[in-house]
């Protein structure tokens, strides 16, 4: 088959993988709001554990050295990783979810990211340092027993399901009473804390099932890139993901995916492939000030992403009397205004309601 | 004494047992008793030696213990000129800070264009480093000013929310760090300066470089201090910091002072970086974004918007990744002030120092 059909391919499985990714950050930032900087990290533990759950155990002679190696099948050991990414979030969302204004919280998901990676490339016991874990089992490869680019195509197919079912599940979440929940603590948590909704537990519930995603995403990524090591997951990986949400838009799984094609996937990916014409360093570079400009120029001139969160249009008929009947009609006539309830993204929130119940 | 002292003689030697702590402590006195059962017994020449042994093995604690509080003692030194150049970068995040009231995570990638421009002077110009930190200065403190101007003050007068400026302030970090990646390559690069031979002093070990920097950061708090404490401008910025509604009711110019702000904390994040590159000898453009936890550490430590409490919190977080060295693998020496920085976010997000709230 053509270079160029292959060249395609891997885009397109990027592009699928990148899709993952995106969706699990929309859960932290689109649906709850929460301002998670430690994205990439959910998604290297992800990757690591489900590397290493496949892998045979590590031969100290070759100098390698990981904790793992229990020649796992594909799947368990996918699921494997994702669960190793929740009992990450567990542990930061129980330490920190509830005490931390948002901006702060993120300040503390930036350190516990940069801490991780350089545990990792530090002790190199854990995860073979700054060598990394390379030659990940390709699933079902001895069963097929195809060739590269038919291969290549099966585990497109296969990241493509899970895609599906990410991407379903995620949209069924949206639309349940958890996910409307889930919104009402992004738009006001004073509001959803006065209306009984345990604003802790629910965006610790939400940043579970995002770390999952990223989980499951990593594994997928780690097993097709075959490689990898601390400077595949860097903080700035973040902000790729962040800016492909921004631009795609917020809350909006479509937007999603849309955004994790065009930033991960054609302004970083593809040039991956041009030559270097400047100096070494100047494709990569490039890459991420191309990711800066777009961060800055997306939060200023289109907030609400390409495809925009659909606004909730509640029927003035199933509007709920806001105040008891017994006030006067003139004083509440202001609160039951029908019409559209906007769900807009966080970002046109008051700052004053952001920072309302955080550190006291 | 359990155990200090065993004396085993089946016939014609002796065992001296000890543990060798203890052997420290009363190694004379071991020595003395050993040497009486000795005689009682018939192994006279090798108690000796035995006991001749744990005397050493006290001069080796003994010398092991000089060592450790020699280390620390210069790590202690170490952790001073650290804290001088996070006090210098830690003042003047905190002044913008306060004045316009969100992160600034592009704050050490403005350090790292401070170490670039006198880089530049230094190395292209053929300048001296001093000139080159002047010009650092300058050029830096005028983008800070202009990257407000042109990139940030149009999100501010949109109200753009706190949490939507830290993004912002991400894109403005990736820019500038990664055209100073594209211009000037990943290699470590280094100052031409004389050092200059170590001075003792005290128990210390400075270079004339390193007193260097302990003065620019004394002189730099000092002229701090007067500035907020003695101005005009100084009163209005700490009003501003306070409320700027009240301020600008005041009759403050509340725009011209977050001009000023900008312009201030530009120029101490120039030279912080080029005394942090002075400092850590060899830099890349990630110099800046490696540190900016670090200050942001001694910023939250000292409470934020504090610029008396960011100070003594760089004293703290300076010594205290500087004397963890001595403990951990020199690699975590960033990773002891991020433990720092979340621990008391989680904690005491109000700061150790600080007196009273500013945010």
């Amino acid at each position: 088959m053509p270079p160029f059909f292959f060249y395609l391919l891997t885009l397109a499985t990027f592009a699928v993988i990148y899709g993952v990714l995106v969706i699990g950050l929309n859960i932290h930032w689109g649906y709850t709001g929460i301002l998670d900087f430690m994205y990439i990290a959910f998604v290297a533990v992800g990757g690591y554990v489900t590397a290493q759950l496949g892998l045979p155990p590590a031969q100290p002679a070759f100098g390698e050295t990981y904790m793992l190696g229990f020649n796992w099948s594909f799947f368990p050991a996918l699921l494997g990783g994702g669960l190793a990414a929740v009992l990450l979030a567990l542990v930061v969302g129980l330490l920190s979810l509830h005490r931390l204004r948002s901006d702060y919280f993120s300040i503390v998901t930036v350190a516990i990211s940069l801490i991780l990676w350089t545990v990792a490339g530090n002790a190199t016991p854990l995860v073979n340092g700054w060598d990394g874990i390379t030659g990940v089992p390709q699933p079902l490869a001895d069963v097929l027993n195809l060739d590269p680019n038919g291969y290549g195509l099966f585990y497109l197919g296969l990241c493509s399901v899970i895609l599906i079912l990410v991407y379903l599940f995620a949209q069924r979440l949206y639309s349940s009473p958890f996910g409307r929940a889930l919104r009402s603590v992004r738009e006001d948590e004073m509001v959803a804390q006065g209306l009984g909704k345990n604003v802790f537990t629910l965006r610790l519930r939400a940043f579970v099932i995002g770390a999952f995603i990223a989980g499951i995403g990593g594994g997928l990524l780690v097993t097709y890139v075959d490689a990898f090591n601390p400077s595949a997951w860097t903080s700035p990986e973040t902000f790729f993901l962040w800016a492909a949400l921004l631009l795609g838009g917020s809350a909006n799984n479509r937007g999603a995916m849309l955004g994790a094609l065009l930033v991960p996937v054609l302004f970083a990916e593809a040039t991956r492939f041009l030559p270097n014409f400047y100096s070494p360093e100047f494709v990569n570079a490039s890459r991420y000030i191309v990711v800066g400009i777009l961060l800055i120029l997306v939060v200023r001139f289109r907030p609400q992403g390409l495809i925009a969160e659909r606004k909730l249009r509640v029927p003035k008929s199933k509007l709920l009397p806001l105040v008891a009947s017994t006030a006067s009609p003139e004083s509440t006539a202001h609160l039951a205004q029908p019409g559209a309830v906007s769900f807009l993204p966080p970002e046109h929130n008051s700052s004053e309601s952001k920072e309302a119940h955080h550190g006291e | 004494m359990q155990g200090f002292f065993s004396v085993y003689s089946p016939s014609n030697f002796v065992i001296v047992d000890s543990y060798w702590t203890e052997t420290c402590i009363c190694g004379l006195y071991g020595y003395f008793v050993a040497s009486q059962l000795a005689r009682s017994a018939h192994g006279v020449s090798i108690v000796r030696l035995q006991t001749a042994s744990c005397y050493e093995e006290h001069l080796a604690f003994r010398e092991e213990v000089c060592h450790l509080l020699q280390t620390l003692l210069l790590s202690l030194g170490f952790g001073l000129i650290t804290a001088s150049v996070l006090a210098i970068a830690a003042v003047g995040i905190t002044l913008q800070f306060g004045v316009t009231n969100y992160l600034n995570l592009a704050y050490g990638d403005l350090l790292t264009f401070g170490v670039y421009v006198a880089f530049v002077a230094n190395q292209r110009f053929g300048l001296s480093i001093w000139l080159g930190l002047l010009a650092a200065i300058l050029l830096t403190s005028l983008l800070a000013w202009l990257i407000n101007l042109l990139v940030l003050r149009p999100f501010t007068d949109r109200g753009t929310s706190r949490v939507m400026m830290l993004v912002v302030t991400v894109g403005v970090s990736l820019i500038l760090q990664n055209v100073l990646l594209a211009l000037f390559g990943e290699q470590f690069q280094k100052y031409a300066v004389d050092t200059g031979t170590p001075l003792h002093l005290g128990p210390f070990l400075f270079t004339p470089l390193q007193l260097g920097i302990l003065g620019l950061a004394v002189g730099t708090m000092l002229a701090i201090h007067l500035l907020l404490r003695s101005t005009r401008l100084g009163k209005a910025m700490r009003a501003v910091s306070d409320s700027p509604e009240l301020a600008r009711i005041s009759g403050i110019n509340t725009r011209q002072i977050v001009n000023v702000a900008w312009l201030i904390a530009g120029g101490l994040a120039g030279l912080s970086g080029v005394v942090l590159a002075l400092n850590v000898v060899t830099f890349t453009p990630t110099l800046g974004f490696g540190f900016i936890f670090v200050i942001f550490a001694a910023m939250v430590l000292g409470g934020i918007g504090s610029p008396y409490g960011a100070m003594l919190g760089a004293l703290v977080v300076g010594i205290a990744t500087e004397v963890s060295a001595i403990f951990l693998p020199s690699e975590y020496k960033t990773a002891i002030a991020l433990v720092i920085l979340i621990l008391v976010l989680l904690l005491r997000p109000q700061g150790i120092f600080a007196l009273r709230r500013y945010t």
